[in-house]
């Protein structure tokens, strides 16, 4: 059996990804398997998606903890220290990345293959939107080295169908995957079948805890979501031109996450910390003063 | 017009109570609408809330707030800001709690819970005269659970458990309930509608509001990118929209008397408002269905054509 975790964030498609490749691999021949979950965040936030492809019935279900394939659909996830999208996958298996640029394997992890593509720049080239649900899922449907290019551009034509996409963008996504295919390499995957993981269970050591420490517990740390750094959602990077700016408080007051504030010169400044990169302020700004670029952050 | 600290967007007061880094959706447009509130109040508000999408707000160990926050199951936001009116009430009396120390309580809920689930609770407090504001941010659907339908959802709107079928191509075939009415009967000193595009018309409706002792009701217009389908730069864009073509109209009623406190001149074509979405794709691809946004034109050019009399408004309406 072949596993392959998908990593996004929610509204790139991460779902969709796998459902696209589960379905191809079904075509294919293959017992497929795919299923999402959800964090309790929304849009933005990280969302994991996985794939099983066998050819014998799939007894396992959820999580996968042990992938012989990571799709990073953001290069971004791999420093989210919740998301943790390199955890558990297995020597010998392959990591492909969506970012502009090639880097070497980060530490610990080169006893993996590390593929890198700009998705996005090319999903924004051909269809203009940020979403990289079919090129995902061709990317990772070569990796494997199971499943052929007809089947993978079928199984995108029929989800992508499915989820009442005008055909003018269902032929962009059927080109993008297409192109995508055909420049990603499939590298020879040397994963072992894993065991099955047993932990020691120690015993519970417990102490018990007095009403005073309960009470004194500081939970009231007032105003603190700052420190989520919401900032490595962006896909595009909102800009101000400080010539341009005059001051006016409309972004500082549509931002709708408190992110804008005016500095000693009147001008506007973003803290690009938490902005979610959603652009209101630059579509609201009267004089035009903000522009956006996208987001390029290579992980190193 | 009543005096008010609320001229401009000059006037929008700049100290933030509400931290970045919440857990919502880029865009959401209920956020910028509770980030004007707790402005309003300076602060000083506890907030009680109902299962939805807010309820992600406030995560241990995290919280945007320096307030407080209480989550209550999905029927009972409003018994629960009775209990916490009736505390402070009481520990202020002993002298636990010094007047000057006194807070607001906001009960903050999706539509879901306002218009449908937690109605009968509203109902309750509203009969009761609570001392309390409720603001209900409305995105037309039960959307943390993946947007269904609700009491709120508007005609032909799309929604997962109204989608557009060959048997029923307008998606949602029944039509939204009107809480401002159901409100209004029920004759609290203050009900209101606002649009998180309409900064000062919001402001001096809360400014307002707090003269009063008892229930003072909200209901935000409320783009949601996620369910609406629509990019995450044009919520404010849309609201303004919702406006203009007559689909949100805003108003007021004191003591039930209703006043529109904002009147377009002239109303802009539906269409333009409904072009802006995913939700009403399905009006326009892949064919037109010209009747069915005739109906929701005509309904709205009704709806206005009746105000306008009664409140004498200056507003050119197509005649029937
Ligand atoms: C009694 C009960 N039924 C169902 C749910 C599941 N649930 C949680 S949030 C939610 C949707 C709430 O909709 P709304 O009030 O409109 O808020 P929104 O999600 O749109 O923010 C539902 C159905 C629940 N928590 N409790
Ligand atoms: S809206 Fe534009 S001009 Fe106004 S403060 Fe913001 S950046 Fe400056
Ligand atoms: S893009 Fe602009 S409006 Fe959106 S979160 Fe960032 S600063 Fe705020
Ligand atoms: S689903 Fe809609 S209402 Fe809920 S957080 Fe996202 S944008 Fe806001
Ligand atoms: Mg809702």
């Amino acid at each position: 059996m072949l596993k392959i975790r998908f990593h996004g964030r929610g509204g790139q498609g991460v779902k969709t990804s796998s459902r696209i490749l589960g379905r191809a691999a079904f075509l294919d021949g293959f017992i497929a398997q795919d299923s999402p979950i959800y964090g309790a965040e929304r849009r933005g936030a990280p969302v994991v998606s996985f794939t099983r492809i066998s050819k014998t019935p799939i007894t396992e279900r959820g999580f996968i903890f042990d992938p012989d394939i990571v799709i990073v659909m953001d290069e971004t996830l791999l420093n989210d220290w919740l998301a943790r999208p390199l955890e558990g996958v297995k020597k010998g298996g392959a990591v492909f990345v969506n970012a502009v640029s090639g880097f070497p394997p980060p530490a610990g992890h080169d006893d993996k293959v590390f593929i890198t593509y700009d998705l996005t720049g090319m999903a924004l080239e051909i269809i203009g939107k940020p979403i990289i649900s079919s090129p995902a899922a061709a990317a990772a449907a070569k990796i494997t080295g199971l499943i052929s290019k007809s089947s993978i551009l079928e199984a995108t034509a029929e989800e992508l169908a499915e989820l009442d996409l005008k055909d003018e963008l269902l032929e962009k996504n059927i080109q993008l995957a297409a192109e995508v295919y055909d420049v990603i390499p499939t590298p020879a995957i040397n994963t072992q079948e894993s065991e099955p993981i047993t932990r020691e269970v120690s015993p519970l050591e417990y102490e018990p805890v007095t009403h005073e420490e309960v009470i004194h517990l500081d939970i009231s740390n007032l105003g603190n979501s700052a420190l989520r750094r919401t900032g490595n959602w962006r896909i595009f990077k909102p800009i101000v031109d400080p010539q341009k700016c005059t001051g006016c408080l409309v972004c500082i007051i549509y931002c709708p996450d408190s992110c804008i504030t005016l500095d000693e010169n009147n001008k506007a400044v973003i803290d690009y910390d938490n902005c979610k990169g959603c652009m209101i302020c630059l579509r609201e700004c009267p004089l035009r003063a903000i522009s956006s670029v996208r987001e390029v952050r290579v992980y190193a | 017009m009543s005096e008010t600290r609320y001229k401009t967007l000059r006037d929008v007061p700049l100290q933030e109570y509400l931290a970045p880094g919440n857990p919502l959706c880029a865009g959401c447009g209920a956020t910028p609408v509770l980030r004007m509130f707790l402005k309003a109040l300076e602060g000083r508000a506890v907030f009680v809330n109902a299962a939805g999408c807010f309820t992600l707000l406030h995560v241990y160990p995290y919280t945007p707030f320096k307030s407080s926050w209480m989550y209550t199951a999905f029927a009972s936001a409003p018994a629960g800001a009775q209990g916490i009116r009736d505390a402070l009430d009481i520990l202020i009396e002993k002298g636990k709690v010094p007047p000057e120390e006194d807070v607001k309580v906001v009960c903050f809920t999706g539509d879901g819970a306002a218009y449908d689930i937690g109605l009968q609770s509203t109902s309750g407090a509203i009969e009761r005269g609570l001392d309390f504001y409720y603001l209900v941010y409305d995105n037309e659907a039960y959307s943390n659970t993946g947007f269904q339908k609700s009491g709120a959802t508007p005609y032909a709107a799309a929604t997962a458990t109204t989608l557009p079928t060959k048997l029923q191509k307008e998606g949602h075939t029944g039509s939204k309930k009107d809480l401002f009415e159901i409100w209004r009967s029920h004759k609290p000193p203050y009900v209101a509608t606002i649009a998180p595009s309409h900064i000062v018309d919001m402001l001096r409706k809360i400014e307002k509001a707090s003269k009063y002792r008892g229930p003072k009701l909200f209901i935000s217009f409320t783009p949601c990118p996620t369910g609406w389908y629509h990019d995450t730069s044009e919520s404010i864009r849309i609201s303004k929209l919702a406006v203009e073509c007559g689909v949100w109209p805003l108003k007021e009623a004191i003591f039930g008397e209703v006043k529109h406190t904002y009147v377009p001149r002239v109303l802009k074509p539906v269409e333009e408002y409904l072009k802006t979405q995913g939700r009403y794709k399905h009006l326009f691809h892949p064919q037109r269905q010209e009747h069915i946004i005739k109906t929701i034109q005509e309904n709205i050019y009704q709806y206005w054509r009746r105000v306008a009399e009664t409140e004498k408004l200056d507003i050119i309406i197509p005649p029937a």
